[in-house]
């Protein structure tokens, strides 16, 4: 679990897709998600659904990784079908007990529109498990540099960000420590009435909260003693590179979304 | 010397960074913790550290801890609730909750602002109510509206239906948002104390 929370859902590899700029995939993204409302009928959703899957077969992420992914949020795909199945009434009767009745209509519905959800959660979720979120990070501060102009923090939001993805570990096992330090005092982490966990919670709150201040504070001071002084002339430890892949996989997904707009009905 | 006072001091970063840290742990605490499961429903302490978050840094600094969870999040860390994260949580019904931290966080700070040199616990447990009910407002009509657009739900699923499931565990955050503010004051002044929080550094 611990190393879980620190690289995130990221899977280690070497595909085509692992070493590509975060950039070029978060642009694909963003893309993705306005290309995914112009399917609307079978072929488009068939050339949409190849073409995910197809991103999905060059990552090499074995499908157990994007099943896993996708878990949390299965059910409400299978709401929204079944919500779809039940009440939309169009085309023919396809099934009927007693005055309940599935229509056509309401069954092809019920596909495409999880269909939508399904392709557009894969997608991110491989740029989840192909990315390490710092590297999204990085990604993400170049992209929306120019926002600067609009008098955007994007460097210091960057900073916080990786801030916040280094302490997350240190943090947990900290809780672990002070749960086990106040069960040594005599606090019971284990049950008891609503207002004795009230209690227990409050032990472990606090000393919690005042811990990771005081990190906090350290940390600025360590910052300060080097001279941090914002983003204005900074270098970059990780430095992201372009490449003539980036490129390519961007104009298809362009071509997708032209393919996409000629073929809808 | 305006200029050597930055927007952003050190302090204020590692803050953020940290309180964005806090919720995610908070998000999860029922992982280290089982005996916060009560009643069956897992306690998420995302509502107390947003609380905190807008009663100790303040209005501004407090909706910017809570915009980095969100941001966080949505690049892929596992800090949400049961580990979720990953962009496509957008889409996920329940993600008006997570954006709605950031309005809650905003409206305690203010709340707490008001008042200048010392706010009474009183008023902490005032703004933490009416953190989470904001929290409530904004993720309720969310998730009707990921609902009714987003999955294009048709007629039959009414806005009082979405209300009613949230009604479930409302009790328990009315209490947790009690207990909450009854302990917020206590870090509120140990943060205000401290040197560094006040120093100017240039």
């Amino acid at each position: 679990m611990m190393n879980s929370m620190i690289i995130g859902k990221y899977v280690p590899g070497n595909s085509v897709i692992h070493r590509m700029d975060p950039r070029a995939k978060l642009l694909i993204i963003f893309m993705y998600v306005f290309i995914v409302f112009l399917a609307n009928n079978s072929v488009t959703y068939a050339v949409l659904t190849v073409f995910t899957f197809g991103f999905l077969a060059l990552s090499r992420i074995p499908l157990s990784f994007v099943i896993r992914g996708l878990k949390p949020i299965i059910w409400i795909i299978v709401f929204t079908f079944l919500l779809h199945v039940l009440m939309t009434k169009e085309g023919d009767v396809l099934y009927q007990i007693g005055s309940f009745s599935i229509y056509e209509g309401g069954v092809k519905q019920g596909i495409f529109i999880s269909l939508r959800f399904l392709l557009l959660i894969i997608i991110t979720t491989l740029l989840t498990l192909t990315t390490t979120p710092i590297e999204v990070t990085d990604g993400v501060e170049i992209l929306l540099a120019p926002l600067k102009k609009m008098r955007v923090p994007v460097h210091e939001l960057a900073l916080m960000m990786s801030i916040s993805l280094r302490f997350i570990p240190t943090l947990m096992e900290e809780t672990e420590k002070i749960m086990k330090a106040q069960t040594a005092r005599g606090v019971d982490f284990t049950g008891g009435r609503f207002s004795e966990r009230m209690k227990a919670i409050v032990s472990l709150l606090v000393p919690l909260f005042i811990s990771s201040f005081k990190r906090a504070e350290e940390l600025a001071t360590a910052m300060e003693a080097r001279g941090y002084r914002g983003g204005e002339g900074r270098t970059k430890f990780r430095q992201l590179v372009w490449k003539w892949t980036d490129t390519a996989f961007l104009a298809a997904v362009l071509l997708l979304a032209v393919v996409l707009f000629v073929l809808r009905s | 010397m305006e200029a050597q006072h930055p927007k952003w001091r050190a302090i204020d970063i590692t803050l953020i960074g940290m309180f964005v840290a806090l919720m995610a742990i908070g998000a999860n605490i029922t992982s280290w913790a089982p005996f916060l499961v009560i009643g069956g429903v897992p306690i998420t302490l995302q509502t107390f550290f947003c609380v905190l978050a807008g009663a100790v840094l303040g209005r501004r600094l407090g909706a910017a801890a809570m915009m980095v969870y969100m941001l966080v999040g949505l690049f892929g860390a596992p800090v949400f609730a049961k580990f979720g994260g990953g962009f496509g949580s957008i889409v996920g019904p329940t993600f008006g909750f997570i954006v709605s931290f950031i309005f809650a966080a905003y409206a305690t700070g203010w709340i707490i602002e008001r008042s200048k040199d010392n706010p009474s616990t009183v008023r902490f447990v005032a703004a933490s109510l009416v953190g989470m009910a904001i929290n409530y407002v904004i993720g309720t009509n969310w998730m009707y509206a990921a609902y009714k657009w987003w999955a294009v739900a048709p007629q039959g699923f009414s806005y009082g239906m979405a209300w009613s499931w949230m009604m479930v565990p409302l009790p328990k955050d009315i209490i947790l948002s009690i207990v909450a503010g009854v302990m917020a004051p206590r870090m509120y002044r140990a943060i205000r104390k401290s040197a560094s929080y006040y120093r100017h550094v240039a």
